[in-house]
């Protein structure tokens, strides 16, 4: 133990006195410190002006003049994604999908303005954020700092003389590992600074942050084993370097686009506009309400005249076109989030390919867990199409409702050609505050963490693959030696 | 042209070559087969949607008998078909739809429609053949070249091998040619197959193979300017994959935050919100003024006799207009913004070669932000064809038949 920390001590001296090696730390530090810093400043303006859109959007809405409530639902609303307060260390799928959704009566849009279609196309070449300086960067500079520790001694003669004067093999592994886990552990800083800071400011996140910051530790701990055991078990030092960095592209650069790839071959997406006219057959099959003989509109108005013992819609209590309204909105409604399920079981499941292949690349593992952690994974923007599809149901009901109970069928159904009609189908401004504000519920915490476990787990298995090939590699060592 | 062959010969021998030679002949010929089955992807959905929408239209012809119900229910497809080259360079296609169905309604309520994708998986980006050339080329070109001179150097040979008469001219320039053109001729070969089942342009072919040997000139240049130097075979590799990768990755990412911070933009969600007030508006308001709006813009229809009725569509279908027209100037600065942030993208591009080779192959297979405004704007100008279409039956009282129905334009793809 004490002379695995002697080794260690004079590998770091080495790497001290190799301007080289400081030049590759100190650009790091610059570097994740300059991500940590734009990244949170981006996120925190960016969720200041969903938040200032969501305001004022509200407030148009309740601005609204007197007016038949139909006219409400076509005005409809918007609501905005929210953002996390983890999201500035990874941003993960917020600038990749659309943050904006208009709901209005009759029909489900799309999340539409997402900053892919508004930035440059550099910024596909990858971002400037903490997580993709730690998942991308970090690597490769340990391992340039770390492909010869081994090999080097190896080529000099030293190891012989090292293992000769009663130094073992694990020893030098054990301090070696010290040695370039100290490096890991400077180029880790600045991201469990800026995570630590995140979650003072925001104390309910300090267990998500904790989770994120332990996927990159233990990320930054694979490669750190990995690269040691690469040197003790490669002839020369440019072997360990050249498949090193192979395995590196392969991790960080090819797996990520490749399990993609993989996923949208697998498990295939209908495109919108084919959703959306299926739902539009669909519907047609249910009821038209477009055909006045359309058995499913005529059913319905038989049993409400039955329920009510009238015969004429005229004498029900109510305004029977606010009732077709709603019952209209409720089939369309009930469509939409059958395909919605539909729609969402297929990412879902694309996701889930990604994440089995993590077995193969740890960068995605740790991909995983940061943007679960930080709320900004698939997961989130379905919930967000969810529970605004719910928001949009709930208040078209509510519109129709007043369009049933305040208003006077006669007036109504001339409310077209007769402008004395038009006048009295608009009812008070007053009615427009009642209808509820979105408020978006995030996966809680709890969820985070148990969605990031399993992605831990993973990072675990590759960490104690590559502790199993350390201890490998501690035995050829031993043997090549002699 | 023997010494090329001699050389070549050696490399063939060595084994991390020529591993490293065939990984990227058969990571190119994955790029291109799954580029290829995208690109028969997308043109399958394309026609899907055409074939549905053919259905839904015969649908709303029984009950949208008049011109102003036809125009509000009825949905006309536009598409983007991808260009024969959009195989090997897929670009920004995923980002964007490639089909949007459009009314004759305010336009920009409806143009910034996203695709229903999984944005994780946009989020790495494709797996193309641009990917593995400006990606996966260099670094193979990295693993050749690294050790050129230091090899020998550490063998003990060069100082021999320099002491050879001409000896640039007898050794080092065929190594170098040797490795350029084994590492191009077997992406050269991946396109052009991939070219040939596609029905490629010979024209862009060339452009594209053009671009190709580009990129691998440039990188070839950097290898053997690092390659020569003094440094050991090790720090000689180090030193490449550090400079690939800020020329890849570091510089373009770090840019991008620079011409984000330097050019701002409008809002895009005040545009389709402004629309909307504009047009909502128009229920509350003198329903003459509106119309008399428009027949500014559209003299030929002032003639047209004043409203009867509360509601008649060619007022509705006057007033959606006009919501268009009235943030036409926010939405000419929103796409002005980013134009401009492409520009400027363009402009680090000149300092970058392999950043601006891959915009010039995505130029070429159509699939950049330039073809996406392009197709905005076909669907612009298609949108105001459909809506004039609809306005002489609407203002002019001419009679809307079932055969006016079928005679709506039809959208035509470039």
């Amino acid at each position: 133990m004490r002379r695995a920390g002697l080794i260690a001590r004079a590998e770091l001296a080495l790497m001290v006195r190799s301007r080289v090696a400081l030049i590759g730390v100190v650009a790091l530090l610059l570097l994740s410190t300059i991500a940590a810093a734009t990244s949170q400043a981006h996120m925190a303006q960016e969720r200041l002006s969903r938040l200032a859109n969501q305001t004022q959007t509200d407030a148009l809405f309740e601005a609204q003049p007197a007016r038949h409530p139909h006219r409400m639902v076509h005005y409809g609303s918007y609501v905005f994604r929210p953002i996390g307060p983890l999201a500035g260390f990874d941003p993960g799928i917020d600038p990749f999908s659309g943050t904006t959704l208009y709901l209005e009566g009759h029909r489900q849009n799309s999340a539409t303005i997402s900053a892919v279609r508004e930035n440059s196309s550099l910024m596909r070449f990858g971002q400037l954020t903490p997580a993709f300086v730690l998942q991308t960067l970090a690597p490769l500079l340990l391992i340039f700092l770390g492909f010869s520790m081994i090999t080097r001694e190896r080529g000099r003669g030293s190891l012989r003389l090292l293992l000769s004067s009663g130094v073992t093999a694990g020893d030098i592994i054990f301090g070696k590992t010290l040695a370039l886990g100290s490096i890991g552990l400077v180029a880790l800083v600045p991201a469990w600074l800026a995570l630590f800071l995140m979650a003072l400011a925001m104390p309910s996140e300090a267990g998500a942050a904790a989770m994120i910051g332990l996927g990159c530790g233990l990320y930054v701990l694979i490669w750190v084993v990995g690269i040691v055991a690469a040197s003790a078990l490669a002839q020369t030092g440019q072997g360990a370097l050249l498949s090193l960095i192979g395995i590196w592209c392969f991790v960080a650069i090819v797996a990520p686009r490749g399990a993609a790839e993989l996923a949208s071959r697998l498990a295939p997406l209908d495109s919108r506009a084919t959703t959306d006219l299926t739902i539009q057959a669909e519907l047609r099959q249910l009821g038209d309400s477009h055909n006045p003989d359309d058995p499913f509109f005529a059913a319905f108005k038989a049993r409400i005249l039955a329920q009510h013992r009238v015969t004429k819609v005229e004498d029900l209590p109510f305004n029977f076109r606010g009732a077709v309204s709603a019952e209209g909105e409720a089939l369309t409604s009930r469509l939409f989030d059958k395909y919605f399920v539909e729609l969402a079981t297929v990412q879902r499941t694309q996701s889930q390919i990604v994440s089995g292949l993590s077995i193969l690349s740890p960068a995605l593992a740790v991909r995983h867990v940061s943007m679960a952690g930080a709320g900004t994974d698939l997961e989130t923007h379905l919930r967000f199409l969810q529970q605004s599809e719910a928001h949009r149901f709930a208040m078209v009901q509510y519109l129709n409702g007043l369009h049933r109970d305040k208003l006077n069928h006669a007036d109504d159904a001339a409310r077209s050609k007769d402008r004395a009609a038009e006048q009295r189908t608009r009812i008070a401004a007053d009615n427009w505050a009642k209808v509820p504000d979105f408020v978006f519920k995030p996966t809680r915490a709890a969820e985070r963490l148990s969605a990031a476990l399993a992605p831990i787990l993973t990072l675990s298995l590759w960490l104690g693959a590559m502790l199993v090939l350390a201890v490998w590699s501690r035995r050829v060592l031993e043997g090549r030696a002699l | 042209m023997k010494h090329v062959w001699r050389e070549i010969n050696f490399l063939v021998r060595q084994r991390a070559s020529v591993w490293a030679i065939a990984l990227l002949a058969g990571l190119a010929a994955l790029s291109v087969g799954l580029g290829l089955q995208e690109v028969a992807r997308q043109k399958a959905a394309m026609s899907e949607v055409i074939a549905l929408q053919k259905k839904d239209t015969a649908a709303i012809k029984v009950f949208a008998t008049d011109a102003g119900d036809a125009a509000y229910y009825r949905f006309h497809p536009t598409w983007d078909p991808p260009s024969a080259l959009a195989f090997a360079a897929l670009g920004q296609r995923d980002i964007a739809p490639s089909t949007l169905r459009i009314r004759a309604l305010a336009l920009e309520g409806q143009i910034y429609e996203n695709e229903a994708q999984n944005p994780e998986l946009a989020l790495p980006g494709r797996f193309d053949f641009a990917f593995v050339l400006i990606y996966l080329a260099p670094l193979v070109l990295v693993v050749l070249f690294y050790d050129l001179w230091s090899g020998e150097r550490e063998a003990g040979r060069l100082s021999s091998l320099q002491a050879v008469p001409k000896a640039w001219v007898r050794i080092w320039l065929p190594r170098v040619a040797a490795r350029f053109g084994l590492v191009s001729s077997v992406l050269v070969v991946v396109f052009w197959g991939g070219a040939l089942i596609s029905g490629a342009g010979i024209g862009d072919t060339i452009a594209f193979t053009a671009l190709i040997l580009a990129l691998l000139g440039f990188w070839t240049l950097i290898a053997t300017w690092v390659a020569k130097g003094a440094g050991s075979s090790p720090t000689n590799a180090a030193v490449l994959a550090t400079i690939w990768f800020v020329i890849t990755l570091i510089a373009p990412a770090g840019s991008n935050l620079v011409i984000n911070a330097a050019t701002p933009i409008p809002d895009g969600a005040a545009i389709m919100r402004e629309n909307r007030e504009a047009v909502h508006d128009a229920w509350d308001i003198d329903r003459d003024a509106t119309l008399q709006r428009f027949y500014k813009l559209y003299p030929e229809y002032a003639t047209s006799p004043p409203m009867q009725r509360p509601f008649e569509w060619k007022w509705y279908y006057a007033f959606q207009h006009l919501g268009d027209q009235q943030v036409e100037p926010l939405s000419t600065a929103y796409r002005a913004g980013i134009v401009e942030r492409e520009a400027r993208a363009g402009l680090v591009a000149l300092a970058l070669p392999p950043i601006a080779i891959q915009r010039a192959l995505y130029r070429i297979a159509g699939t950049d932000m330039s073809a996406q405004w392009d197709y905005q704007d076909r669907i612009r100008a298609y949108h105001t064809q459909l809506r004039t279409y609809y306005y002489p039956f609407l203002f002019s009282a001419k009679p809307f038949t079932s055969a006016d129905f079928d005679a709506a334009p039809a959208y035509a793809p470039r």
